[in-house]
């Protein structure tokens, strides 16, 4: 108590006592809110403590960032996951709609011809011959598909014939192969014909329209469809549209230029006519 | 197991694959991948390369399901590249076993050759048969050797390739 109360001590307690009084007027001074000291001090303190707290937030920030690694890595892998859960959804809704809306084609065209029987199909895989346009789909004799079948696309548009079948597959021939031919007559006149693929025409995909009678009863613009003569084919398939008529290279045969209906080198998912009701 | 036979073991294990995969290609992709309006045929380039670097058996043999998988993935019958693809691989294989010197310039000319004659016999069987115009159907198989040959030197390396390791 005696080495407290030395000369160092009463200093002390003095210089004490002065920021205590001092402290005690500067609030009094300014309304009670701060202290000299803090007044004082302000300034200096100001910008290092705002220093101070940016490095200690980045300091958590790592921390909790390393802290917490492994948990976002986990969370991050889960959204991904997610991500590819709903894209697959959406592949699968997408696929689904779209099938939909073939069957929905399909039905109304079902509603029109109600004595046709098909099985849809999907094309495999395309010839790789330059000279010929033919395809295999996916369902063969063990479907109930059978050689010279119609094959129709889902708007009823006339594409080919089925030409090869096996138990799991089947070639189809489609209407602009230089090897087809199909009894034909157009709707808006009846005039009647044969529509056949030729090699001048092949690589455009257009086909030939030889008909027989007058000329007059062909108008570019006219639809050609299917006339059911030889069986083969159930009459009111759509096949195409007159674009243009023309003659033959020696001049005396005249036909017309029909562009086809169904997008032939398109397709991808067909129905094959296993039954319908010959019209002869 | 004799020295042959393991030879003919380690041909089968590198051709087969190599033709399944070529025919795979020929049949998927390069039906629906065009070059100057043609799809492009690649096994009888392959053949080609085959017989130059593996000799008359190896051609012949390979010529035979190169031209099998070409009939295939054409939609027809087993008839015209088999017996083709058979007769030039065998030919093309005794040329380089006697006389050919096995380097790209052999390549190019056994390649072409091959793809003229298959082009050849297709339009032949066109005309003949289904009374095809000629100058419609040569043009269609002059732009198919043209667009084929665009892969002769990829061809070349993978056939030396193979030549080396059989």
């Amino acid at each position: 108590m005696k080495e407290f109360m030395s000369k160092k001590g009463i200093a002390i307690a003095v210089a004490a006592l002065v920021v205590a009084l001092a402290a005690a007027v500067t609030v009094a001074v300014g309304g009670g809110r701060t202290g000299f000291a803090t007044l004082l001090s302000e300034p200096f303190f100001k910008p290092l403590r705002g220093a101070l707290n940016t490095l200690v937030g980045s300091l958590e920030q790592t921390y909790d960032y390393m802290y917490r690694y492994d948990e976002m890595a986990a969370e991050n892998q889960r959204l991904k996951s997610r991500v590819a859960e709903l894209e697959q959804e959406y592949r699968e809704y997408t696929e689904i709609s779209e099938e939909n809306e073939r069957f929905r084609k399909l039905l109304g065209f079902a509603e029109r011809h109600q004595d046709l029987k098909m099985e849809p199909v999907s094309v495999v895989s395309w010839t790789a011959s330059n000279f010929a346009c033919s395809f295999t789909v996916s369902k063969g004799s063990s479907a109930g598909v059978e050689l010279y079948d119609p094959v129709v696309d889902e708007n009823g548009f006339l594409v080919g014939q089925v030409t090869a079948v096996t138990p799991s597959s089947a070639t189809v021939t489609a209407c602009i192969d230089t090897s087809a031919k199909v009894g034909a007559l157009i709707y808006e006149t009846g005039a009647t014909g044969v529509i056949s693929g030729e090699f001048e025409l092949f690589e455009d995909g257009n086909l030939k329209f030889s008909y027989y009678g007058d000329e007059g009863l062909i108008n570019v613009g006219d639809t050609v469809v299917t006339s059911g003569t030889g069986g083969r084919y159930p009459a009111g398939l759509v096949i195409g549209t007159v674009t243009g008529l023309t003659v033959d290279a020696s001049g005396l045969d005249p036909y017309a230029l029909v562009e086809p209906s169904a997008d032939i080198r398109e397709s991808t998912h067909l129905f094959v006519v296993t039954d319908f009701a010959v019209s002869e | 197991m004799t020295r042959t036979k393991h030879r003919t073991l380690v041909k089968l294990l590198i051709l087969a694959p190599y033709l399944i995969l070529l025919y795979l290609f020929q049949a998927t992709v390069f039906t629906r991948l065009t070059v100057f309006g043609t799809k492009p045929l690649l096994l009888p380039l392959a053949a080609a390369g085959v017989a130059l670097f593996g000799g008359k058996v190896e051609g012949g043999v390979f010529g035979l399901f190169a031209g099998m998988l070409t009939d295939m993935a054409c939609n027809q019958p087993t008839v015209e590249f088999t017996l083709l693809l058979t007769l030039t691989g065998l030919l093309v294989g005794f040329l380089a076993d006697t006389s050919l010197v096995q380097g790209f310039p052999s390549f190019l000319i056994c390649g072409a050759l091959e793809l003229l004659a298959c082009s050849a016999v297709q339009v032949f069987v066109l005309i003949v048969l289904r009374g095809a115009p000629f100058s419609v159907v040569a043009g269609i198989a002059l732009r198919q050797c043209l667009s084929s040959l665009l892969f002769v030197i990829p061809f070349y390396y993978v056939s030396r390739f193979l030549g080396r390791v059989m």
